[in-house]
């Protein structure tokens, strides 16, 4: 399981909004501020699809991150699940 | 009588130069209260100055109140301050809008030492100065003009909630102009608490074992532990 806790401010919101077009994602509304969503293996993004701009791509996580980041390059992320601890 | 033994002749101590303790003496915060203890709130009115040493006088001046424009509206002109060894000085101040003002010190008869020397490095930009303008339209007016002037100014960057332009001054000072995207909302407030509480914890327990802290993935994981609980209270 992968789960990003996405912050419910404007410059967040690509993160949610290309996850609706991903099918193995569950996305849930905000509670307390923070969109939850949650794959069961895997997590692709793309800055381009995303239309993000580096400074806050490289930031993508900082809402919290359930999960391990298996690449991370200028264009995509790739998450995968851990058992690393929280 | 050289100069330097005439001013020290005629230097007086004073509560400044022989109080130095608030200079001096390490701040431990173990050993300091917290404003919730007294409960006496102190507030801040914004930036009345901030202050640099500079080596190039001319340079600086016509940097600022010039290309800049910035208008120059205080220059103080003293013999060293008391202390033996301070050099005579001009402290200028230009205006940067809403009271704020840049200043600097020009040390009269000094070289710069090689630890002023501007470097491109990061942990040197990480001190620089910011300023604001109100709108995109003035943003813009800023870097075409400047770059009218002649000065190299960077592409705009968007952060999370600042869009800035970033240039140097004539001593290699970083300077800033940003333009704030959105208002600040309550959600960032408790959300850059859960940020640096997941980091100090983190830190926290990566000195207790004798390590340290090697990325910021391991603050991501934690603050989502920060957040899953505060979603789970009532």
């Amino acid at each position: 399981m992968v789960v990003i806790y996405v912050l419910d401010v404007p410059e967040f919101h690509p993160v949610v909004e290309t996850c609706r077009d991903k099918p193995d994602c569950t996305i849930t509304r905000p509670e307390k501020g923070y969109w939850r969503v949650s794959a069961p293996s895997e997590i692709v993004l793309s800055r381009r699809a995303m239309q993000m701009k580096p400074a806050v791509w490289y930031g993508l996580f900082t809402g919290g991150l359930n999960g391990e980041i298996a690449e991370f390059g200028r264009d995509e992320v790739r998450l995968i699940g851990t058992n690393k601890a929280l | 009588m050289p100069s330097e033994t005439l001013h020290q002749a005629a230097a007086q101590p004073t509560a400044y130069t022989a109080e130095r303790p608030y200079r001096t003496r390490e701040v431990d915060i173990t050993q300091l209260r917290r404003a919730q203890e007294d409960g006496i709130r102190l507030a801040l009115d914004g930036v009345d100055h901030s202050a640099r040493p500079t080596w190039k006088l001319r340079e600086t001046i016509e940097f600022y109140r010039d290309v800049l424009g910035l208008p120059l509206v205080h220059t103080i002109s003293a013999r060293g301050w008391g202390p033996p060894g301070h050099p005579d000085f001009l402290h200028f101040f230009f205006d940067a809008g809403r009271g704020a003002t840049i200043a600097f010190f020009y040390y009269i008869g000094t070289d710069r030492p090689a630890r002023y020397e501007p470097e491109d490095h990061h942990f040197y930009s990480a001190t620089h100065t910011a300023w604001g303008v109100p709108t995109r339209e003035e943003l813009e007016k800023w870097k075409t003009t400047l770059e009218a002037r002649g000065l190299t100014v960077s592409a705009y960057t968007r952060h999370e909630i600042l869009e800035s332009i970033y240039f140097r001054d004539p001593n290699g000072y970083p300077l800033e102009i940003t333009l704030r995207l959105r208002d600040i909302d309550v959600l960032d407030s408790r959300d850059a608490e859960l940020t640096l509480e997941a980091a100090m914890q983190v830190e926290d327990e990566h000195r207790a074992e004798g390590d340290r802290l090697r990325d910021i993935d391991t603050v991501w994981r934690r603050k989502a532990k920060l957040v899953e609980s505060l979603i789970a209270e009532a």
